[in-house]
């Protein structure tokens, strides 16, 4: 990663340079979503908190600094926007029912890479710096059997800070939680494979090809319910 | 937006679907009228909370998989759950010779 030293950088392009930019942070591209008065705002109470948290240790507060302006951040977006959707009622108690999880966190099992635009083992920053190819793209759907040890895990994803699912993939992909919830009765039956994606993607291939095609891959498999997660 | 997507299409072939996601994509969902939506205080990238919060984890399933027993649609289908207590998230926490906490 590199950084602009220019001493000519104004604050718009320092906020903005977190967003693919000289100073790529996904964490904080919501930067270049804000007002440069709210984003300054941002900085200064972050700096603040931070300044609490040399006399007590408590991460806690800048924790929730983040979480609150990543929501700030992403308030500014619209999208697909509908007055209403379907909804399919549970026909039997969960502890009788088919469930599976499907994420959007980029995961994959080793050896089984999808392999984006034909490149073989390609980087996190690769991916980062493909993220404009990403979107334009319909998704390759991973399945990943529910058994699969989390060495044999695999992410990448140019959408998000994957650190997290690296240092504990639970925290997106809850395989193991999953299965101890379906040993003690809670949840009748697992799919053999929970499926991942990048989610950073076509929307509109999704919609009309991919989707429609995962669909019917759950449906073959006899599908009473699926735990979404969104990265 | 992708899984709103995926939910929709789900739900219209007959599948039932709870999401997980974090407050940053609260408004884009429930502009989507997905069905059933926890929104979880956790940072962006970590839905479920930190790495190593097993038993986090497990609460944030237990109340997802808990509102795939609704049985219809309602006017706010985003659900909080209560905030973390302080220092409860160990894999975040700057070590603290004082307290006797530290990071993993």
């Amino acid at each position: 990663m590199t950084t602009d030293n220019s001493e000519s950088e104004g604050f718009e392009a320092f906020k903005n340079s977190f967003s693919y930019g000289s100073r790529t942070d996904l964490n904080f591209k919501f930067l270049k979503h804000l007002p440069a008065e709210e984003a300054a705002r941002f900085f200064q109470d972050l700096l603040w908190k931070l300044g609490e948290t040399l006399d007590d240790a408590d991460a806690t507060r800048l924790i929730d600094h983040v979480r609150e302006w990543q929501g700030r951040g992403y308030g500014h977006f619209s999208g697909f926007t509908y007055d209403d959707g379907p909804f399919t009622p549970l026909s039997k108690p969960l502890s009788e029912s088919c469930l599976t999880l499907l994420t959007s966190t980029g995961h994959f099992v080793a050896g089984h890479d999808p392999e984006p635009f034909g490149v073989k083992e390609m980087t996190q920053e690769e991916a980062i710096a493909r993220i404009g190819d990403f979107l334009k793209a319909a998704p390759d759907l991973s399945p990943i059997p529910f058994d699969t040890p989390p060495d044999q895990l695999r992410v990448r994803h140019g959408g998000y800070d994957i650190r997290g699912v690296q240092a504990d993939p639970a925290v997106a992909l809850p395989l193991a939680p999953l299965r101890e919830l379906q040993q003690d009765g809670t949840i009748g039956s697992l799919t053999d494979a929970a499926y991942s994606f990048v989610g950073a993607t076509a929307q509109t291939r999704l919609l009309t090809q991919s989707g429609p095609a995962w669909v019917e891959i759950l449906r073959q498999q006899d599908v009473d319910a699926a735990l979404l997660v969104p990265v | 937006m992708s899984v709103g997507h995926v939910a929709r299409l789900l739900e219209e072939a007959g599948i039932a679907t709870v999401i997980v996601a974090v407050e940053a994509f609260r408004l884009r969902l429930e502009s989507m009228s997905v069905p059933r939506l926890l929104v979880t205080p956790h940072p962006m990238g970590r839905p479920l909370g930190p790495p190593g919060d097993h038993a986090r984890h497990r609460e944030v399933l237990r109340a997802a998989l808990g509102l795939l027993g609704r049985e219809e649609r309602s006017e706010t289908a985003a659900y909080r759950l209560l905030p973390m207590i302080p220092n409860a998230f160990p894999a975040y926490t700057f070590r603290n010779t004082a307290s006797g906490r530290s990071s993993p």
